[in-house]
């Protein structure tokens, strides 16, 4: 190693040959560097990238979530609409249900009440019917015990026999009705 | 190596040929010439310089073509 | 630059620049190391730390254009030459392969920067400088991941040969990994921008001197000279970048063989 040369002494220097100076000042000079780099700029550096970093795995999550609860809301919706359906199609069935029920409640009450007024009328004709044989009986008797008094010129009196007599004549006049 | 992309050995083996070589000639090239040096013969430097060279290329082929 | 001018211009011929023209005199006498690359290796270090200091300070997400600028260099030296080289547990280089590349390409470019005009490069102790720490950084990390002994006998023991052939392979090895390797690294960079310079100031000078001549023919061919100066500018550019990217990526290159499981 040797000292200095300068460009004045036109001696032949070997250019592979270092000067000391140069080898403390490059070793000082690239440590300084070096510190000031590592110190300061590359985590610096790193933070930037990790924050874009993040940054970009924030969006992508960020969509993802979006997705997640578009897909969630969908599955909601889709829920709620089965069941809508669900519910609108029992409502129908009981509906249907009760409809038939309330017409077939009608139905038998209408049977009934024609029943009813089927057999009330049977049974006022019957005693209409009744009445007029009764006094039609009567009648017949009066005037058959009538008849008879004027032909037969007999009072009747006796009850006993004036019914006798009523009963066989009304049988005679039912048998030669048939 | 472990994890290199190839490119990257490639490059590797590269720039090793160039030090093995390097290495390789000065090495056995300086041997050979020491032996025409002192043994007063003309041929050692040649076949040191080729021995180097083989050698060289030999110590690539060990470390990047075996696999 | 001048200083030559004047001396040569009042020279008798044309006097081809030297090894001589890169030994500049201290800028004072009173300190004599203080020279002019001693000098530039200083401003390096300032502009290297002013310019990424600033541009790094808001370590925005959305960068503005001196960041992006600061962060292009630096993910360039952490993705492109840390990561996809040494790969896992990279990060641990990062700050030094970020510092030998910036400090390499400022101070190569620094040939081709008017005024400034001298590559401190190409005075082989800062090469040397710069090889040492690689060298220091690759055996040690090395040595720190397998142990002394483990670390040598991978180097010098090549697994899969046959014993004989160690005579020939474990010199050939140790020579590469304790001497080839550090200087190649750093004669590659001294020599190139020690030539590079040479070769400017060949063409700049040589067309100073024919513009001065007395013959006409020599002043008329003075501006090809100067062209050929600046085109080589260029050229100087492409190649100041290179070997940093180079002496960058060969650390890497050696970071990761000492950290490589096996070979």
């Amino acid at each position: 190693m040797r000292t200095f040369n300068f460009a004045s002494e036109a001696e032949k220097v070997n250019p592979l040959v270092p000067h000391t100076a140069e080898l403390v000042v490059g070793a000082i000079a690239f440590t300084l560097l070096f510190l000031v780099l590592r110190r300061a700029v590359v985590p610096m550096f790193e933070k930037a990238f990790t924050a874009r970093t993040e940054a970009i795995q924030g969006g992508l999550e960020r969509a993802e979530q979006a997705q997640l609860e578009a897909q969630r809301a969908l599955v909601q919706y889709n829920e709620q609409l089965s069941s809508a359906q669900g519910e609108a199609s029992k409502l129908r069935e009981e509906a249907r249900i009760q409809g038939a029920a309330i017409l077939e409640d009608l139905r038998t009450k209408a049977q009934d009440e024609a029943a009813r007024i089927t057999a009330a009328a049977h049974s006022s004709i019957e005693a209409e019917r009744q009445q007029a044989i009764t006094s039609l009986r009567n009648e017949v008797g009066a005037l058959a015990v009538e008849l008879a008094s004027k032909i037969v010129g007999e009072a009747l009196d006796d009850q006993a026999r004036q019914s006798r007599i009523v009963d066989r004549f009304i049988e005679d006049l039912e048998k030669s009705q048939k | 190596m472990t994890h290199e992309p190839t490119n990257r050995r490639e490059e590797n083996a590269l720039w090793s040929i160039f030090g093995y070589l390097v290495s390789g000639l000065l090495f056995w090239g300086g041997v050979g010439w020491a032996a025409d040096h002192f043994l007063n013969t003309k041929y050692f430097t040649l076949v040191g310089l080729l021995v180097g060279m083989a050698g060289a290329l030999y110590l690539v082929w060990l470390r990047f073509g075996r696999d | 630059m001048r200083a030559f001018i004047q001396l040569h211009a009042e020279g008798d011929g044309f006097v081809p620049p030297s090894t001589n023209d890169f030994n500049l005199p201290p800028i004072t006498e009173s300190i004599a190391w203080l020279t002019k690359p001693v000098l530039l290796v200083f401003l390096s270090v300032i502009l290297i730390s002013v310019f990424f200091i600033l541009s790094s300070r808001k370590a925005a997400v959305v960068p503005s254009k001196l960041q992006f600028a600061g962060e292009s260099i630096y993910a360039f030296v952490r993705n492109d030459l840390a990561r996809d080289v040494i790969g896992h547990d990279f990060m641990r280089f990062v700050p030094y392969l970020f510092t030998l590349f910036t400090f390499v390409l400022t101070n190569n470019i620094f040939g081709i920067i008017p005024l400034l005009q001298f590559p401190a490069m190409s005075h082989v102790g800062f090469p040397y400088v710069l090889a040492i720490f690689t060298f220091l950084v690759f055996h040690y990390v090395g040595i720190r991941k397998k142990g002394l002994g483990k670390y040598f006998k991978e180097i010098a023991f090549m697994p899969g040969v046959p014993l004989p052939v160690y005579i020939l392979l474990t010199p050939i090895e140790l020579a590469t990994f304790f001497i080839v390797r550090p200087l190649t690294l750093s004669l590659r960079l001294f020599a190139n921008m020690f030539a590079g310079h040479l070769l400017l100031l060949v063409f700049i000078m040589g067309g100073d001197y024919m513009m001065h001549d007395s013959h006409l023919i020599m002043k008329l061919f003075s501006p090809f000279s100067f062209a050929f100066g600046i085109a080589l500018t260029f050229f100087e550019f492409m190649v100041q970048c290179l070997q940093a990217y180079i002496f960058t990526l060969l650390t890497a290159l050696y970071i990761a063989g000492a950290l490589a499981d096996e070979h």
